[in-house]
């Protein structure tokens, strides 16, 4: 042989990989030698034997999208509900804050009758009920960090509060 | 006689059934929806390949319904993914990789050995197997039988290999990227793999051929 016969030639020639230059090479060496004629025939074979076993191919239930499809719906994710029940909790953390601070005032208002919130006027004091309910020791102009820490205790900023200057 | 026209002679471009399709413009633009969510885009792409994913893990496991399991798999991992299939054009062979992965995942989940190939060059052909007829060109049930005894002798990565190239159609250096392999040792095992798969056929073939 004058040309080495080397498989992976012959089956990128089937394959039509090889450039045209390769192939007339290749080509004019396999129809001189019978080795290659007969490694040809095989490649040719395994190609054909190839293609109808995949006609024949049962058809597969997993091959069904529906049965894809459940595993592709992305699933909750698992943060998601803590930081909905983190919203809860700071939602009636504010709520119960208001309510605090309403109920606070209300004995000091001058008319009851109304309820807490008919009583408020921009002239009371806040920060007086807010102070006793997180007990820090009286004082009619608490510092922001006495503020933070009824924040805190509550989880929730209080938006409302003249004592804290907002953002 | 032009050179196109004589390596037409020897072609034989035979369709891949349930395989990959060349990634033309259409299979490009059913990527780029179904990258941006698109269902129906990742449905069509599923129903184009999964047959060939399907067909290659059932080859690797010999276990249809591990080969379900195992195709399910794959495209769940490609459909999260999508984003990293950096040539579109190679669909194909990077699906085909991630199933093979998979396989891997689970033959070490079982503990089970996994053979590890040479490097070698690629040896040069012999000629001492007879060829085949013509006739047997049609794959009759015995014969099918045969194959998939056959194949399934080889060890895993010279069978994956040899399918990747006699059954999927892959260019060799898209083999070499699946199996993670240089050029040489790619040619080197799908040639040892087709010697061996020959040698346990030859007698049912060809001049030694009972059929």
């Amino acid at each position: 042989m004058s040309t080495p016969c080397r498989e992976s030639e012959l089956d990128a020639l089937l394959a039509g990989e090889l450039s045209a230059e390769d192939a007339e090479r290749v080509s004019a060496h396999a129809a001189t030698c019978a080795t290659c004629t007969r490694a040809l025939a095989w490649l040719r074979t395994e190609r054909g034997w190839m293609a109808q076993r995949a006609r024949r191919m049962p058809s597969r239930p997993a091959l069904r999208f529906e049965a894809l499809e459940a595993k592709l719906r992305p699933a909750p994710a698992p943060r998601q509900p803590r930081r909905e029940h983190r919203g809860w909790v700071a939602m009636m953390g504010a709520a119960a804050a208001v309510a605090f601070m309403a109920l606070s005032m209300a004995p000091r208002s001058h008319s009851t009758s109304h309820g807490a919130f008919a009583s408020f006027s921009s002239e009371d004091a806040w920060s007086q009920g807010m102070v006793s309910i997180a007990r820090v020791p009286a004082c009619m102009d608490p510092s922001v960090e006495a503020v933070a820490l009824v924040e805190a205790s509550f989880g929730a900023c209080l938006l409302a509060s003249p004592a804290r200057p907002l953002p | 006689m032009s050179p196109r026209r004589v390596s037409h002679l020897f072609a034989v471009r035979l369709p891949l059934v349930g395989g990959a399709p060349s990634a033309g413009d259409a299979e490009r633009r059913l990527l780029t929806r179904a990258r941006k969510g698109d269902p129906v885009a990742f449905r069509t792409l599923f129903e184009q390949h999964s047959p060939a994913v399907w067909r290659f893990l059932r080859d690797l496991f010999r276990d249809d319904a591990a080969a379900d399991e195992a195709t399910q798999e794959t495209f769940v991992r490609a459909h999260g993914k999508l984003g990293a299939l950096r040539d579109d054009a190679r669909l194909a062979s990077w699906l085909l990789g991630i199933a093979r992965h998979i396989y891997l995942e689970s033959r070490r989940t079982r503990g089970t050995h996994l053979d590890i190939a040479s490097e070698e060059n690629e040896p040069l052909l012999e000629a001492s197997l007879p060829s085949p007829t013509p006739e047997e060109l049609l794959l009759n049930r015995e014969m099918e039988g045969l194959l998939a005894e056959a194949l399934g002798e080889l060890r895993e990565e010279r069978r994956s290999a040899l399918l990747l190239r006699i059954d999927h159609g892959l260019a060799y250096e898209d083999i070499a990227q699946v199996m993670g392999w240089s050029l040489p040792k790619v040619k080197n095992e799908i040639h040892r793999a087709r010697l061996q798969l020959r040698e346990r056929l030859a007698g049912h073939v060809g001049n030694g051929g009972h059929s």
